[in-house]
């Protein structure tokens, strides 16, 4: 137990230190930024074209592309060893970013997939 | 509420799918003739020169607080102090660059070229959309939306009762421009048409007034607080080395 109590606490220590001086390559950062649009916009435009299949219409649509996008995070930070501050500045990053420029992607291949299963 | 149109499949195999398609295709089109067309003009050495120079000033900034204060304050001397600094620009020189880029037309036709490779494009295919496919109702949008977006959705066919998510196929064509992007990034890599543009505002912004921007890396590294990081560093390696040994 008290073992425990003392690791948390230099994790704590460490987190600070991390936090007080930036660390991270600007480079590196901005890959990893280009890395999260990329995967944001794949996942956008499978998940538009299986929402389509599928049939979603109205607000479901919005609520899968919602689940779409959490799971893309999970998968983000999962495979960033769920240490987030070692790649990246903040959560905002890994959780906000892509998020309005995939929601177009979302729509139009939503609507091209639905039009052409459901409605000719 | 509207009853459903029934639309007729022919539409979908000769409007709807051949419009997206084609908007894919002149999308890769348009990213290799813009490759194509960009001449590598043999760069001016005072500019790049310049260039570095901010780099480097940047590269201490960033770094400041890995050096003792004396260092950086003898490095900060180095750039920007008030009689030979690297960073400080003699007042004569200053609308030099902008007199000389006016001068130069290589520039301009250059930015004239990139312009064309976008304009021209666009305008032929919304001549062709309009030409072939104008008056379609081309696709139903799978979500209700208010009267408003009519004029925006249904652009091309003048019919007021029709239910607003139906979509007119020049609108298709613009949901296709805007919403391709994300697709365009995949498949054409990094460079494409988004990059192309925001790399012609930072080269015009860049040509434009070299001496404000060492200007301004002059301020901002006037204005750093130096706090000396490595003291703290011993706490952090302890830390590390904690986690490690438990």
């Amino acid at each position: 137990m008290g073992g425990h109590n003392d690791s948390s606490a230099s994790e704590k220590k460490l987190s600070e230190a991390a936090n007080v001086v930036p660390t991270l390559n600007a480079e590196n950062l901005q890959s990893n930024m280009k890395v999260i649009y990329y995967s944001r916009t794949f996942m956008s435009i499978i998940g538009g074209v299986i929402a389509g299949i599928l049939g979603f219409t109205g607000l479901t649509g919005f609520i899968f592309y919602f689940l779409v996008m959490a799971v893309t995070s999970v998968g983000l930070i999962a495979k960033a060893g769920f240490t987030v501050h070692s790649y990246f500045d903040s959560w905002n990053q890994i959780i906000l970013d892509g998020f309005l420029g995939g929601l177009l992607s979302f729509v139009l291949f939503w609507t091209f997939a639905y039009d052409i299963v459901h409605i000719f | 509420m509207a009853a459903d149109l029934v639309l007729d499949t022919a539409i979908r195999d000769w409007v709807l799918i051949p419009l997206s398609v084609v908007m894919v295709l002149i999308g890769v089109l348009r990213y290799f003739v813009s490759k194509l067309m960009r001449s590598n003009q043999v760069p001016d050495a005072k500019i790049i020169k310049e260039g570095q120079l901010i780099i480097r000033a940047r590269n201490l900034r960033a770094a400041a607080n890995f050096i003792p204060p004396k260092s950086f304050r003898a490095r900060r001397f180095y750039f920007s102090n008030e009689e030979n600094g690297l960073l400080i620009v003699p007042k004569g020189q200053v609308q030099n660059a902008q007199a000389q880029m006016f001068s130069d037309p290589n520039m301009a036709m250059d930015m004239m070229k990139k312009n064309l490779s976008m304009i021209i494009p666009q305008t032929l295919t919304f001549a062709w959309v309009n030409f072939f496919f104008s008056g379609f109702v081309a696709a139903k949008i799978p979500f209700p939306l208010t009267q408003r977006f009519r004029s925006m959705l249904q652009n091309g066919i003048d019919l007021s009762t029709v239910d607003v998510s139906y979509v007119s196929s020049r609108s298709w064509y613009f949901l296709n421009l805007f919403g391709l992007r994300g697709l365009f990034s995949l498949i054409l890599g990094e460079e494409n048409a988004m990059d192309d543009t925001q790399r012609m505002m930072q080269m015009s912004g860049f040509g434009f007034d070299p001496s404000k921007s060492l200007g301004a890396e002059k301020d901002s590294l006037d204005i750093v607080q130096h706090d000396w990081a490595l003291p703290k560093f011993e706490h952090r390696a302890e830390a590390v080395l904690k986690k490690l040994a438990i």
